[in-house]
């Protein structure tokens, strides 16, 4: 087995350790899916359809919305990370044949297997409540196109979370940076108001943006709100945009190396 | 009387020593006054992006829901200015022995720890939120006399005390439980029922939000005092809220308070 995939093996183990704080996380799920239901079924009351989709539809956005979260959002990796470099535990990846970036990676992909087993539990919960409600199409392109597009917001979340966490490199404290970040992905990524909802000039400027693709686009094609079209050029986009950032990560963390000082035995 | 200007030299004391210390991370000031700026940005985006596609939400205009909006958001930042700091330590400070210093301190154990720091970056944000308000009340054509307007302020003050009490509440487990991990998106996650209109709840929702956990109350009444002037009930419920609130508040604390056996503990 290869160092990354050890490290994928012990994030496992440790991600398991915290499997109260996922839970947890599972029950403020409910609420914000509790918050989108009572929110938006006043909205559609006497609105038989908001900016052309059923309140049955945006439902299933909102709950698509809310478990690829599970699935490929990053959670605290810019924290852990800026934790490793604050306390100098980045040291010891300077030492060894190790690429940070792949071993954080690792670690990710593991908390998301345990934090995605969780969601998926959640949803199991909520399932007898929300079953009457769910409306996804059967077209099978959208599966096919939006498990790649699931991956690459992967890949898109936790480069931005590097990069934020490689703060760290430069400032004592990167709270302030992250929890900014968080109030603009939250909303250009659409989990406040599904982004086509957005007037038509508005939506065409945040559609180039890489926050569009951190989880409106995917759950826009699993959920039926965007056409073939429109999710092969967003495919593009996104793969464009990913590139990007992980080609960022890899500059501020050779940058912030240059300003690294590491102290002690 | 001697006791209460004791008590606010004391606090006095607490505020002049933050103000210095926000003054001295002016960066970090910035940074934070910037992201609650921003969150408050992204719920009025999400009030104006429901309202540009529906004319009425559970019968409140779009004025209306800003509205209540900006008083919800006036509670919080009251809260997070004057209290989140000093009553979020308090947790940690239980579990690690350091609450011997705030017990060491010449006065209530619980006004010591729940006044010991003052988040400017709250307060500042408190300014959008009054001016949100001020914003909705002008665009529905409103002119609240100046006894409405001191009737709002007190109950805003009583919003305040509900929302402290409900986290010393939450906090006071650390003196039972060894972590009390969650209670901050705990709050937060409370805090958005709070931006909803009561008439939206049905009638099992109304139990849980309405009547055992007074979120929806808390900036309802406010925010209807405006609308549609004194409503005895309204403002009962609310002062009857507070009352039982706090004194339960307080009641958990003490009885926190007599388990804890200091730094070994």
């Amino acid at each position: 087995m290869t160092k990354y995939g050890q490290a994928f093996l012990v994030g496992l183990q440790s991600n398991l350790v915290y499997r109260w704080n996922f839970a947890v996380r599972s029950l403020f799920w409910f609420c914000h899916l509790l918050v989108v239901f009572i929110l938006w079924g006043a909205a559609y009351a006497g609105n038989p359809s908001i900016g052309g989709y059923s309140f049955s539809q945006t439902l299933t956005y909102f709950v698509v919305i809310f478990i690829l979260q599970f699935f490929v959002g990053a959670f605290n990796e810019d924290y852990q990370i800026s934790e490793d470099i604050r306390n100098g535990l980045i040291n010891q990846f300077l030492l060894k044949p190790i690429n940070y970036f792949a071993y954080r990676m690792s670690v990710f992909a593991a908390a998301r297997v345990v934090s995605g087993a969780f969601g998926i539990l959640a949803l199991l919960v909520a399932l007898p409540f929300v079953r009457g409600y769910l409306d996804l199409p059967h077209e099978g392109w959208r599966l096919a196109l939006g498990i790649p597009a699931m991956g690459l917001t992967a890949l898109i979340q936790f480069s931005l979370a590097y990069c934020f966490g490689m703060l760290a490199f430069w400032f004592l404290e990167i709270q302030g940076f992250v929890i900014l970040s968080m109030a603009v992905e939250t909303l250009l990524g659409g989990q406040i108001v599904p982004l086509d909802l957005l007037p038509p000039a508005a939506f065409n400027v945040v559609r180039f943006l890489p926050f569009f693709y951190q989880a409106y686009f995917p759950a826009a094609i699993l959920t039926g709100r965007q056409g073939l079209d429109f999710a092969l050029q967003g495919l593009a986009i996104q793969a464009f945009w990913a590139f990007v950032l992980v080609c960022l990560a890899e500059a501020v963390w050779r940058r912030g190396l240059r300003h690294h000082t590491a102290a002690g035995g | 009387m001697d006791s209460l200007s004791r008590y606010l030299r004391i606090w006095l004391a607490s505020a002049r020593y933050s103000l210095v210390r926000a003054t001295m991370f002016r960066g970090d000031l910035f940074i934070w006054a910037s992201v609650e700026l921003l969150w408050i940005s992204v719920n009025v985006i999400m009030v104006a992006v429901i309202y540009s596609h529906t004319r009425s939400v559970a019968g409140w205009s779009m004025y209306e829901m800003l509205l209540l909006v900006g008083t919800s958001m006036l509670i919080q930042r009251f809260l997070m200015g004057f209290f989140w700091s000093g009553i979020f330590e308090m947790g940690r400070n239980v579990r690690s022995g350091l609450f011997d210093f705030v017990l060491a301190q010449p006065g209530d154990p619980l006004f010591m720890a729940s006044t010991r720091k003052l988040e400017l970056d709250g307060l500042l944000n408190a300014v959008v939120a009054a001016a949100l308000v001020v914003y909705s009340v002008r665009k529905l054509g409103l002119h609240p006399g100046a006894g409405a307007i001191a009737l709002y302020a007190c109950m805003i003050a009583c919003g305040v005390v509900i929302h402290y009490s409900a986290l010393v509440i939450a906090m006071s487990l650390s003196f039972w439980i060894t972590s009390s991990q969650g209670v901050e998106g705990s709050y937060f996650t409370l805090m958005e029922f709070s931006r909803l209109p009561r008439e939206a709840f049905g009638r099992l929702t109304s139990i849980l939000f309405v009547w055992v956990l007074p979120v929806v109350v808390v900036s309802n009444a406010p925010a209807r005092e405006i609308l549609h002037g004194f409503q005895p009930w309204w403002a009962l419920g609310l002062l009857a809220a507070t009352g039982a609130w706090l004194g339960l508040a307080v009641a958990v604390f003490r009885s926190g308070l007599r388990r804890y056996t200091s730094a070994s503990s």
